[in-house]
């Protein structure tokens, strides 16, 4: 599947503005206190492009963004916005706006005049100014509430006026630092759609309108986040980082489907991996049959996620959430038998538990159409199964 | 703790508080008492409409006033830099800071003031206004650091990145985001340093070599000359001007809802 297809089928748009690099990192080194915490990262980022930043707590996230914007000290290595070398430029001359987890509007100003700010600080007169600013607001759905103070919004409204904020600064990249993780389940859905929403709207518009005007040029987004299937679902790329430095970084869905290494699996909590054996022949060998994948021979691990695996029991021919088990090529010509250890529903459906030898998580739509203990018939959807050359130091 | 436990513990602290400034009350506005009566038992408040009227006293008024307002001013100054560089330090700094913030506010004012007359003295302020305001500014210096480095280490660094990520140079930052933003502990930041400055006899005594007259040091006059209404007259006119401005804080704590 080509990277525009599987974003069409994620409802995302590729960027198209401009084909070149807007934001480089080149060799950034960021220190943590005395010791360096991020080394030697690069990663390019295009105009109108989304990408996610992954990695487990305290790896480092929210300092790479604020040293991207100049908030935080780049030890050694290069930050490029469009070809100019930013690194030593201060914070306001960036044109790159850092949206963290809190608004942090300003308490003192009503919400028109915080959204007026960043146009104010840019030496546009006061009038200009305040009627940018309320057309922004109309674009957010708060026209009403800019003669409010942000204390008397609700959650969900104050991270539409600091998005509105942020916009009004016009600024060449956005970077949102979990900006939706104090919001409550419902309220967070709720405000991601309509940021993510406003940002598809002003790609839209700047391709139909204002691709040679760089003020209008959609802003490139990278979004801090620990939720995956978040990241996976809004951006067009996500990078993994792990210990101190780029573990993976690939376009969204391949991440989920690819992971780059064991480690970067069991960050993502790929929930089905088995532990194999590849000749010299290519040949693959594991506890649930054979598969051909090319590359050294030693010890490898296959990955795949639950809907890559199906089930079969004497009663129910098809439990998995397979579509078509005919088409699918298998990594065993005859199923391996497991035994049904545990059954979890969840929102998003239900998830089984299946010993054997190790536990292998299944998905499947009805949460009755199977019983704990029960003998099931398992096969790999061999497509699916994203074999991963590496010594298992770390298990 | 029970609740008449207390009902008590409220009522001995309205005692302690108040006792005092009825006493001080009964003893400017009442009539002289005569031996073996203890309370006086009537009056017409002569003697503190004789100390309004003194020349002396509006004098020593004005010096304590521009002292207060000098002083709260200038030691708000220095100390909103001093906790602002402690809130941003590391830990060990920052108690080596707290700690030379805490020297000025434990030593005996005496000890002080000993200490900042010599200096006054070369550097030709002793005996002057100036002199006492330098001296008073220091121990206020001392406070308000506590104080602001208690409200700036739990202020929001957010408030200012955003202002410097959405375009404002750092000057804008400071004017437009940071002062607005801390305006009320700032303004009991310059009460709470003009208070230390009003209150304080032996700097101005020992810097100002009694040649700098302020409402303390008249009143010290009043109460070594022996006669006790005209000190408790001026102790009162003393302690009018802390409790306006305690009422004044609460008053704008209340309205910005700020919790003091």
């Amino acid at each position: 599947m080509t990277q525009a297809r599987e974003d069409a089928a994620h409802g995302k748009s590729a960027p198209s503005v401009v084909d070149t690099h807007m934001l480089v990192l080149d060799d950034v080194s960021i220190a943590f206190g005395k010791r360096i915490g991020l080394r030697a990262l690069s990663m390019q980022v295009r105009a109108g492009e989304r990408m996610a930043v992954l990695g487990p707590s305290g790896v480092g996230k929210s300092s790479l963004l604020r040293a991207i914007a100049g908030l935080h000290p780049v030890i050694s290595g290069r930050v490029l916005l469009d070809g100019r070398d930013i690194t030593a430029l201060a914070p306001e001359h960036r044109g790159i706006v850092y949206l963290q987890q809190t608004p942090a509007l300003f308490p003192h100003m009503s919400v028109l005049d915080n959204v007026a700010f960043p146009l104010e600080v840019r030496g546009v007169s006061r009038a200009e100014s305040r009627a940018q600013a309320q057309a922004l607001l109309r674009r957010v759905q708060l026209e009403a509430f800019g003669s409010r103070r942000p204390t008397s919004l609700s959650g969900g409204q104050r991270h539409r006026v600091a998005l509105a904020r942020a916009l009004a600064a016009k600024p060449r990249v956005l970077l949102l630092d979990e900006p939706f993780a104090a919001l409550d389940p419902m309220l967070r859905a709720e405000v991601r759609d309509d940021v993510f929403a406003l940002l598809s709207e002003i790609s839209v518009s700047a391709d139909s309108g204002g691709a040679n005007d760089a003020a209008q040029a959609p802003p490139a987004v990278l979004l801090v986040t620990h939720d995956i299937d978040e990241a996976v679902a809004l951006t067009h790329r996500v990078v993994v980082l792990l210990g101190d430095r780029v573990a993976q970084d690939d376009r969204s869905v391949a991440v989920l489907e690819r992971p780059a290494s064991l480690a970067v699996a069991r960050f993502l909590g790929v929930p089905n991996l088995v532990r194999g054996v590849r000749d010299t022949n290519g040949v693959v060998t594991s506890s649930l049959g054979t598969l051909m994948s090319n590359g050294r021979a030693g010890e490898v691990w296959l990955a795949f996620r639950p809907d890559a695996l199906h089930a079969r029991s004497a009663e129910r021919p098809a439990i998995a959430a397979a579509q078509s088990l005919n088409d699918a090529a298998f990594v065993a010509a005859e199923p391996t038998c497991g035994i049904v250890v545990e059954l979890l529903e969840r929102m998003s459906g239900a998830m089984v538990r299946i010993r054997v030898g190790t536990d292998l998580m299944l998905a499947i739509r009805d949460g009755g159409a199977i019983t704990v203990n029960a003998s099931v018939d398992l096969l790999v959807d061999v497509a699916r199964v994203h074999v991963i050359d590496e010594v298992p130091r770390d298990v | 703790m029970p609740k008449s436990w207390r009902v008590f513990a409220l009522l001995l602290l309205a005692v302690v508080s108040l006792t005092p400034v009825l006493a001080l009350s009964v003893t400017a506005f009442g009539a002289a008492a005569r031996y073996p009566e203890v309370w006086v038992s009537s009056g017409n408040g002569t003697e503190f409409l004789t100390l309004v009227r003194s020349a002396a006293l509006w004098r020593a008024l004005l010096t304590s006033v521009l002292l207060a307002i000098g002083t709260g001013v200038l030691a708000t100054v220095f100390a909103f830099v001093a906790a602002r560089t402690l809130s941003h330090a590391t830990a060990r700094a920052r108690r080596i800071g707290f700690g030379a913030a805490f020297l000025p506010v434990i030593a005996p004012p005496i000890a002080l003031g000993v200490g900042v007359q010599v200096l006054a003295i070369r550097a030709g302020l002793g005996g002057t206004t100036l002199g006492v305001l330098a001296a008073h500014v220091i121990p206020a210096t001392g406070y308000l650091t506590l104080f602001l480095s208690g409200v700036l280490l739990s202020y929001d660094d957010a408030l200012e990145d955003a202002a410097r990520s959405l375009g404002a140079k750092p000057w804008t930052v400071f004017t437009r985001v940071t002062l607005p933003s801390l305006r009320l502990p700032l303004r009991q930041s310059v009460a709470l340093g003009a208070m230390v400055s009003w209150g304080q006899l032996a700097l101005t005594l020992i810097v100002g070599g009694g040649i700098v007259r302020s409402l303390p040091v008249e009143l010290l006059s009043f109460v070594q000359s022996g006669d006790d209404r005209l000190g408790a007259a001026a102790a009162l006119l003393l302690t009018i001007p802390p409790a306006l401005v305690l009422g004044v804080a609460q008053l704008g704590a209340r309205r910005t809802g700020v919790v003091t």
